[in-house]
């Protein structure tokens, strides 16, 4: 195995572009882990840690632009990541510890493509771009077509995600992760992330994610049009975790069986939707 | 020729507690191996191998971070800091002493990177509160204190706690 | 009764009843504490165990061949290296080294290599190609019991086994304890109450995996350093398996990061011997958590059958319980431990009529072994549930029932033995004042945060502390410092430091005058193991037993150089003898040895040895059947109050704060005696809401830190309050074990506290939020 440290993201392509059995290798939390446990074997690691073009929050008035090498701790303390934006800063400072949050990397977090992670449902739920580079250019994948299937995304061989852009959103949103896990800083049973703007008593405007609910993170528009117009009373939030938790396919597994994540959809739903109606900001 | 003499070397320049250690090491290697096999600094524990126990911690340009899944070539442009690093000849750092003081050590498999994890809390807020460190040390597990001590240690440390 | 009727000296100074820091406090602080997998010898080798594949099949075949043509293999090792049917174990002996004719649980050690590095050991691990034929296996120990269960051990009778073996072949053992008349008591009862309890295979999860490091000298004498917690137990059963002797054997304890029982008797010695061996080579095991978890060892989970019965004024009446504890697929400690479990099966309460039945079982899992309670947390969840359950069915506050029926001194337990310090009810009493119980009673139930419900409540619990025996050396040096020896191994509890300040209590030295030695099967005084809660009381009694040889011998040379009668003489703080009332009159500890070693008398040594002989079983007043231990320690007694918020939706508990309030004799180090407290309860909180093994056809399905989780610094409360209390035992200077009684009835606590909040009974720990939601709907539904 080689490793290799490109300055620059140029270099980087060039390198998968050149090397036939290439991984690129972000904070390395997960992909180290993986390799302690012989669960993975690479030929060539690309170590994206001197790209510094990577790395970084930016903002213009449409849009923040996260870097893909940003690490989670970053993100958490953003104070750009306000409004519609606090469902991602919220999911940030929910992953797993702080020395975990000083390594992590948001990139290498959805290249992992693990449904039971944070950003992938709060990313969704933040209606993200992703931005990804090859030796032939630049393209944007917009969120709900990234990830595909357990730890499967729309990426192709030799590209690399350089940014997530994240829509301002419409004005008044406000944006919130929670999280349900056996215990602190453990994946989520069950997360519900939410963005949502409130007219008065009156829902305006929804748009809501669940992670580690199935394959990938589930969103369903109709469950977000039984919210819109409604004032977020108990038959509209019983409406929408139906339809939530019927496009749900969640595992059974030592963090909780099927049928219990099924019961927890309605109810986190509902602690997600009341954080924000009364006005909370996103707590972490 | 066996397996292993197939995987390259590659130099790898580590600057670790003020020392800069040129070596030429494995690609694959972890952070964790390189100090506790090839330094010899044996204080930084091997405990789960996942990120997840915490008794690896070291600091990372004053940021505490897991070397056991951290390769050593991606520390490359990073100050190290282990537990070796933190007492000044045989005097011990206020952290060290705030543990020994009261009484926080137990098997003290754990305690190398507690004391990593607290000294980072305390640099980026003096004075913490008890959730603050409980949050501070949310992923270093310990199996025998309960962590009472662990955090009367740091709250020891605190403003609130000198009056 | 005292231990050999010894009674303890005053202390003299004040190392007793202070909460010094460890002694090995800074060199844990600074990293310089070395633990086995720190340690390194010239040539040494890195290996690695294989394990099988199968819960339960026949090995037909075994080729190492392309292993050990490996480059930088140097021994590849499988049943074939050791003796044969050289079985060890505890009582009854049953395992190998590797699996020989059969595996028996899914990872049982199969072969190990030892390679120039980890790396290629773990290559040519995947290199040794073993056939197999897949056996019918069996994973639940009721079915296990049935008549035709697919059987474990077809060759049980090669085993030696001192008690008669129940007739299944599958049963471990078994354990009766019956006394009264429980076919007629039960007419007695005003109410009954009825159910079955599930406890779960806790995971130890010491930080420290096991490590063990094997030299061999060009004698053939081995020397072994290791993670355990006994260096004479390992010398034993080494010596056994590897049919040497004892002689040739030789172990060092290094640190040691943690054992709760998981690193008694053997772990992976014997394996990293067998390769030490082979290779001629220093060979190093160090097991990966994955490995230790799927190879090692864990706690037994038990189901419980039990009711129990009361009168209408809340006198307990009648008690029944039959416990199945599943011993995985080799004996280890199991027969012990379903013994100790039945032992504890009537609780710390006066019930007049009582049958309780036990029994360990083998399975095709993980071996179960000792684990801190020892059986004894299976029996009490279900005995703290039961006696909630009778309090809230007559409207009684359930730290009043307990009171009301709490054993006394001078009462008997269950089997016959006298309780001495029989103070459960003081415990109690002490826990309700402390957490101010009625006050806080009065929100069980309401919701005091949004969208959780309030509970507070309480369970009593009991435990031994003792057994076996030890001994201890105390020598004084030249220049009047003493160092004392002892086989205890500090597995981090603090026994260096409790035993160091025993010495120093005795003499009157202070702890830097007293240097403790490392425990060392070459020099140190025989100790059976740092387990059953026994080191302070037996070790510690034999240290300041030994101290006060060592003061009588100085005591006869002062005397002469005094020129008075030893009766005149007194100990002073610093290691100074002098005339009681003269204040000048004094010959300093140094002056004293300089005269034994050159003028008169000799080098000074004492020496203490001691048995624990307890109370045998009362044949008038018990039936005991099958296999149980008698006269095992002293009783310890103690209560806990536990509060919790417990999330409506989603079933999750918060424990909020908790009163552990504990009977230890005399606290010899108080801030120790807390730390295990808040260990214990923390570990114990684990088991009540976390921690569980899981299995799925023999594979265990969660065998990292990742999908298995301990309790981390934000799932316990910090308001755990240790409430100590003295009634000075035999112990030395009063003092009795707290290792694990603080675990042992942290889970009905919580459990309790759970009811108390929402109505749900919770007779399954771990109480996962899944659970106790689910509980909460059937309640709810019910009502």
């Amino acid at each position: 195995m080689r490793y290799l440290a490109p300055g620059s993201l140029k270099e980087a392509l060039d390198i998968l572009r050149r090397e036939d059995d290439a991984r690129c290798i972000a904070g390395g939390a997960t992909l180290v882990a993986m390799m302690n446990a012989d669960l993975v074997a690479v030929d060539v690691l690309v170590g994206l840690g001197r790209i510094a073009e990577l790395s970084g929050i930016t903002e213009t008035d449409d849009e923040v632009r996260i870097g893909a090498m940003t690490r989670h701790a970053e993100i958490a303390a953003s104070p750009v990541l306000t409004g519609a934006l606090g469902v991602v800063r919220s999911a940030a400072g929910q992953i797993a510890h702080p020395a975990v949050r000083n390594m992590g990397t948001i990139g290498g977090s959805i290249c992992h493509a693990d449904p039971a992670a944070d950003f992938p449902a709060a990313l969704l739920a933040a209606d993200a771009t992703i931005e990804a580079a090859s030796a032939e250019g630049t393209r944007q994948i917009p969120i709900g077509e990234f990830f595909e299937d357990y730890f499967e995304t729309a990426l192709r061989e030799g590209e690399i995600v350089t940014a997530i852009r994240l829509p301002r959103g419409p004005a008044g949103a406000r944006g919130h992760h929670v999280k349900f896990s056996r215990v602190d800083g453990d994946y989520a049973t069950v997360s519900v992330s939410a963005v949502l703007v409130m007219a008065g008593a009156t829902c305006s405007y929804a748009r809501i994610a669940l992670g580690s609910s199935g394959p990938v993170p589930i969103r369903v528009t109709a469950a977000e049009e039984a919210l819109v117009g409604s004032p977020l009373d108990q038959a509209a939030i019983a409406e929408a975790a139906r339809l939530l938790a019927e496009a749900a396919d969640p595992v059974d597994d030592v963090r909780g069986t099927t049928e219990y994540r099924l019961m927890l959809i309605p109810r986190l739903l509902a602690r997600a939707l009341n954080t924000l109606k009364d006005g909370e900001t996103a707590s972490v | 020729m066996s397996e292993m003499d197939v995987i390259e070397k590659q130099p790898v320049t580590l600057r670790v507690n003020g020392n800069v250690h040129e070596l030429e090491i494995a690609p694959a290697r972890t952070l964790l191996d390189v100090l506790r096999s090839e330094l010899r600094l044996t204080g930084a524990k091997r405990s789960c191998n996942q990120g997840v126990c915490g008794a690896c911690s070291v600091l990372r340009d004053g940021k505490p971070v897991r070397a056991c899944i951290s390769l050593a070539f991606a520390a490359e442009d990073s100050e190290i800091t282990t537990i070796e690093g933190l007492a000044d000849g045989n005097r011990l750092s206020r952290v060290q002493q705030a543990f020994v003081d009261a009484g926080a050590v137990q098997c003290g498999f754990c305690m190398p990177a507690m004391v990593i994890a607290a000294t980072a809390l305390l640099n980026e807020n003096p004075n913490p509160g008890v959730e603050e460190i409980r949050h501070g040390l949310g992923g270093n597990i310990c199996r025998c204190s309960g962590y009472v001590k662990v955090v009367d240690a740091i709250l020891s440390l605190t403003e609130g706690s000198k009056s | 009764m005292s231990p050999e009727g010894v009674t303890s000296p005053n202390p003299v100074g004040d190392a007793i009843g202070k909460s010094v820091p460890r002694l090995e406090a800074r060199e844990k602080l600074t990293g310089q504490a070395v633990y086995t997998d720190d340690m390194t010898l010239p040539g040494m080798l890195h290996a690695a165990m294989l394990g099988a594949p199968y819960a339960h099949a026949r090995i037909r075949s075994i080729d190492t061949s392309e292993a050990e043509a490996l480059e930088g293999v140097r021994a590849v090792v499988t049943a074939e290296d050791l003796p044969k049917k050289k079985y060890v174990g505890v009582f009854l002996k049953d395992q190998m080294t590797f699996a020989g004719d059969k595996v028996r649980y899914i990872s049982e050690p199969i072969a190990a290599v030892a390679a120039d590095t980890l790396e290629i050991a773990r290559k040519a691990l995947q290199l040794i190609e073993v056939e197999y034929e897949e056996l019918p296996a069996v994973f639940d120990p009721e079915e296990a019991l049935e008549a035709d269960a697919p059987i474990l051990h077809e060759n049980r009778d090669e085993y030696p086994c001192p008690y008669e073996r129940p007739e299944h072949p599958n049963a471990v053992a078994y354990t009766q304890f019956k006394e009264g008349d429980i076919d007629n008591a039960w007419a007695e009862c005003d109410v009954i109450v009825e159910g079955v309890y599930e406890t779960p295979a806790q995971e130890h999860m010491y930080m420290e995996p096991c490590s063990t490091l094997v030299a061999v000298d060009a004698n053939g004498k081995i020397t072994i350093w290791s993670s355990m917690q006994s260096v004479f137990r390992v010398q034993t059963m080494i010596a056994e398996a590897f049919d040497m002797p004892m002689s040739k054997v030789r172990v060092i304890a290094p640190r040691i990061g943690g054992g709760f029982g998981g690193k008694c008797d053997l772990t992976n010695q014997p394996a990293t011997v067998a390769l030490a061996l082979k290779s001629g080579r220093p060979v190093k095991m160090t097991l990966s958590r994955e490995d230790d978890m799927m190879m090692m060892k864990s706690r037994h989970a038990g189901k419980i059958y039990c009711r129990t019965g009361a009168r209408k004024d809340g006198t307990l009446v009648a008690r029944e319980m039959r416990l199945f504890l599943d011993g995985g697929a080799y004996a280890d400690e199991s027969p012990e431990v379903s013994t100790v479990a039945a032992f504890f099966g009537r609780g710390p309460y006066r019930i007049p009529h009582v049958n309780v039945e036990s029994w360990s079982v083998y399975t095709n899992k993980l071996r179960a072994s000792a684990f801190r309670g020892f059986g004894n947390p299976q029996a009490t969840f279900a005995s703290e549930r039961q006696i909630d359950e009778v309090a809230e069915k007559l409207g009684m506050d359930p730290i009043d029932l307990r009171i009301k029926n709490a054993l006394q001194s001078g009462d008997k337990w269950l089997g016959g033995q006298t309780v001495e310090g029989g103070s459960l009810a003081e415990c109690l009493e002490k826990a309700r004042a402390a957490s101010d119980w009625d006050k806080r009673r009065q929100n069980n139930g309401k919701e005091v945060r949004p969208g959780k419900r309030r509970g507070i409540c309480v369970s009593g619990m009991s435990h031994i502390s003792g057994m076996l025996s030890a001994g201890a050396a105390v020598r004084l040096h030249e220049d009047g410092t003493v160092t004392v020896n002892t086989g205890a191994v500090d597995i981090g509890e603090g026994a260096d430091t409790v035993m160091a300040q025993i010495c120093a209590g005795a003499l009157g030295l202070s702890l830097d005058q007293v240097n403790y030695g490392n425990p060392d099967t070459d020099s140190s005084p025989y100790n059976f193991q740092t387990s059953a809660s026994r080191v302070t009381y037996m070790v510690g009694k034999a240290v300041e037993q030994a101290s006060e040889r060592v003061r009588e011998q100085m005591f006869r040379h002062a005397g002469e150089m005094l020129e008075c009668a030893e009766d005149d003489l007194e100990l002073r703080p610093g290691g100074v003898i002098g005339i009681r009332g003269v204040g000048d009159a004094a010959v300093p500890f140094a002056a004293i040895a300089g005269r034994s070693l050159y003028a008169s008398g000799g080098p000074i040594m004492g020496t203490h040895n001691w048995l624990f002989e307890g109370e045998r079983f009362d044949p008038k007043r018990a039936l005991v059947r099958g296999f149980a231990l008698d006269g095992i320690g002293v009783f310890t007694f103690g209560a806990h109050v536990v509060e919790v918020d417990v999330d409506m939706a989603t079933g999750k508990t918060e424990v909020l704060e908790a009163w552990c309030a504990h009977d230890v004799g005399r606290a010899l180090n108080p801030g120790a005696v807390d730390g295990q407290i808040h260990g214990a309860f923390a570990q114990g909180l684990g088991y009540g809401l976390y921690e569980e093994l899981v299995w799925d056809d023999g594979r265990l399905v969660n065998p990292t830190m990742m999908d298995y989780k301990v309790p981390g610094p934000l799932d316990l409360p910090y308001k755990i309050h240790p409430i100590l209390i003295e009634n000075p035992s035999d112990g030395p200077f009063g003092a009795k074990g707290i290792g694990e009684i603080a675990l042992v009835g942290t889970a009905p606590a919580i459990c309790n506290a759970i009811t108390a909040a929402t109505g749900a009974a919770i007779n399954r720990i771990p109480a996962t939020p899944e659970r106790v939601l689910r509980a909460i709907l059937a309640a709810e539904g019910g009502s």
